[in-house]
This record gives structure tokens, C-alpha cells and sequence, in this order.
């Protein structure tokens, strides 16, 4: 049971109305609509990462889906479990992000391998080695290194308020990346 | 040394060169910069943050430090370390709250040490008592409770882009806070 009361979309100002329509009546969007000061600001944030041409959408989602299971978030892992599946990803390969983790058998990508890694090793022990680094710049290069961390960060935060506020997953409301 | 090439204010978008101007052009934003389809949306998500009068500046100084050590990341501290003085901590709090446990016994107001308890709590284990939220949901209501937990999840993810790019402190520039009235 959410800890915190959440919104309703109609006590809300007509962009952010019009914001929800738009990505989903999602039970995360009606708790930080609570914050109106910063709800803005972060929704801003969420249609450049979803609008930016940088990652296909099933690369976003292998990296969402990876970082939702090591941050054991529940809310993160039903919306995109079903977004991923969306997205082209096979059930072999979202058992391998969020059970298994048996990558090689899962036939990902050079790049989603590559994402993968820097994903896990970032949010297990907040740092990479030099290696790591090196192997990741070499295969994405500044900006979408730069943009994968940025996806990282914005689930990796999301995931610890989810947790805080213990948020109850969306009946059947979805997110529309 | 940071591991990527800065962006310098000339080359971004002139919403992105504003806010990186106006914040201090600080190496973190020069870094971040590299990714420039998504770099202005990350930038107004903190400018929510940094501005909104719901959450007095110290208290969240005090949840970015307490996130900055618990993320073991040595740019937020170096940044946050000066900017918590300029919010009012003293030196004695700071280096309390930057410490494993001696926050506990430091001098904090309840609220506080409630906030830091569910700073500690939801990032050490990913969730937080029910007794500790309600604490802190109690003494702050609603909005600022979800700034706070905002500002938790922002600077731990900011951690980990600073420590991936190993991005250098800066010499002496540091985040312009509005002053502390008193």
C-alpha cells in the first residue's frame, strides 16, 4: 500500500493533464505529482530520454530492466517487464536481465552485451574499471556512453523512491515509451 | 582524470549553456554535456530540485551529503561539502553526517536524524521502515517528503555518472546556493 496519497490526474494543471494522457495514469506519475516543483522539471527529463534517437527502444529497455532487477525494484520490474516484451525482447532474454543472468545464452547484441556489463558492474559497485570503461567508450563513444548513464541514473534514483514509498504496481495501466 | 572530453558552454544549446552558466559551468555539467539529446531535460529535472522552497536547504544538504557518502563519491562530497556550509552545517555536522555512524549521536534536530535514518535505510537496504517514513512523512507532509525522497534519488544517480566518468572536482568553482536567510 503506497505510504504517501496520490493525486488524482484531474487535481492536476492542464500540461501535466495533458503530460499523463500522453505517457500513462501510472501510479508513479500521481505520487511525484505530489512534488509539483520538481514533477515538472523530472517530466521533462523522462521525454528527452524516450524521445532521444540515440538507443532503440528495446536497448533502453534491457538497460531499465537490468537496473530495476538489481535495485530489486517491483513497480520497475512489472512496467517493463511488459515493455521490454513490447520491444522485441525474447522471454530467454528477459529471464537472463532479471533471473538468470546467463547472457551468453540469451543471444544479445555486441552493444546490449556491452550495456549490460556497465549496467551491472555501475550499480553493484558504483564505480568501473578502467576496462570496462575502455571496452564500453570504444563500442557506444562519448555521447551514448554518456546517455546510457544517464538512463541508468534517472531508474536507479526512481527505484530507491519506489521502495521508500512502496508504491503498488498499476493494475493494468501501462507506460508509453 | 576525467575519462571523457568536456562540452564547453559555447557548443551546447542556449537553453543548456544558460543553466550550465548559471549553476557555476562546473565540470559535472561539462561532462554530462557529451550526452546533449538528453543533457537540458536532465538539467531542469535539478533545477526543481535546487529551487523549490518546500525543503529547507539544510535539511537537504544533509540527505545529499548522507547520499553523496553513501555512494562513496568523492565529487558530490567535495561539491556538497562547501555548499552544506553555506547552507548552515557546521563543520562538526558535516563531518558526522559524511561518517559511518556518529550522525546518529551528532546534535540534529528529530526530523533530521529521521531523514537521515530513511537516507541510510533506503540505501543501504532498498527500503525503509515504517516506522522511520512515517516519521518523516509526519513532520514534513506529503510534498516535502516526496522532494526528499527526490533528492535521494537524483544525487545517487548522479554518483554513479560522476564516479563512471571519474569526473575531476572542480579547483574552486562551486554550486551557487540563494544565501541562507537567519
Amino acid at each position: 500500500m503506497s505510504r504517501i496519497p496520490l493525486t488524482s490526474i484531474e487535481q492536476q494543471p492542464e500540461p501535466v493533464r495533458q503530460w499523463m494522457a500522453r505517457r500513462g495514469n501510472l501510479n508513479v506519475f500521481r505520487l511525484l505529482a505530489n512534488a509539483p516543483n520538481v514533477f515538472v522539471g523530472w517530466t521533462q527529463m523522462v521525454d528527452e530520454l524516450f524521445d532521444s534517437p540515440t538507443f532503440c527502444l528495446r536497448m533502453r529497455e534491457v538497460v531499465i530492466l537490468r537496473v530495476a532487477r538489481l535495485q530489486n525494484s517491483r513497480y520497475e520490474l512489472t512496467q517493463h517487464i511488459a515493455i521490454a516484451r513490447d520491444a522485441g525482447l525474447t522471454e530467454q532474454q528477459i529471464s537472463a536481465i532479471v533471473e538468470t543472468e546467463d547472457f551468453d545464452a540469451a543471444g544479445f547484441s555486441d552493444t546490449e552485451r556491452t550495456a549490460l556489463d556497465v549496467t551491472t558492474e555501475l550499480c553493484t559497485t558504483h564505480r568501473l574499471r578502467d576496462d570496462t570503461f575502455a571496452a564500453a567508450q570504444a563500442v557506444l563513444g562519448d555521447e551514448a556512453l554518456t546517455e546510457l548513464l544517464m538512463i541508468i541514473s534517472c531508474y536507479y534514483g526512481l527505484a530507491l523512491v519506489l521502495s521508500a514509498v512502496d508504491l503498488d504496481a498499476d493494475a493494468t495501466a501501462r507506460f508509453q515509451p | 582524470m576525467t575519462r571523457i572530453a568536456y562540452r564547453q558552454p559555447e557548443e551546447m544549446t542556449e537553453q543548456a549553456r544558460e543553466l550550465t552558466l548559471k549553476r557555476g559551468n562546473l565540470n559535472v555539467y561539462r561532462a554530462l554535456a557529451n550526452a546533449d539529446k538528453v543533457f537540458t531535460g536532465w538539467m531542469l529535472a535539478g533545477q526543481g530540485v535546487l529551487t523549490s522552497p518546500v525543503l529547507p536547504i539544510r535539511l537537504r544538504e544533509l540527505v545529499v551529503l548522507r547520499t553523496a557518502h553513501l555512494m562513496d563519491c568523492p565529487y558530490e562530497l567535495g561539491q556538497h561539502r562547501d555548499v552544506a556550509r553555506t547552507a548552515g552545517l557546521s563543520g562538526d555536522e558535516i563531518k558526522a553526517v559524511t561518517s559511518g555512524s556518529d550522525w546518529q549521536t551528532a546534535h540534529f534536530e528529530p526530523v533530521e536524524l529521521a531523514v537521515l535514518h530513511l537516507t541510510t535505510e533506503v540505501l543501504t537496504t532498498r527500503s525503509v521502515s515504517t516506522e522511520v517514513f512515517d516519521q518523516v512523512h509526519t513532520a514534513l507532509g506529503s510534498e516535502a517528503t516526496v522532494e526528499l525522497l527526490m533528492v535521494i534519488s537524483r544525487y545517487a544517480g548522479l554518483a554513479l555518472m560522476l564516479n563512471a566518468l571519474d569526473v575531476d572536482l572542480d579547483e574552486s568553482a562551486r554550486l551557487p546556493i540563494p544565501p541562507v536567510h537567519s
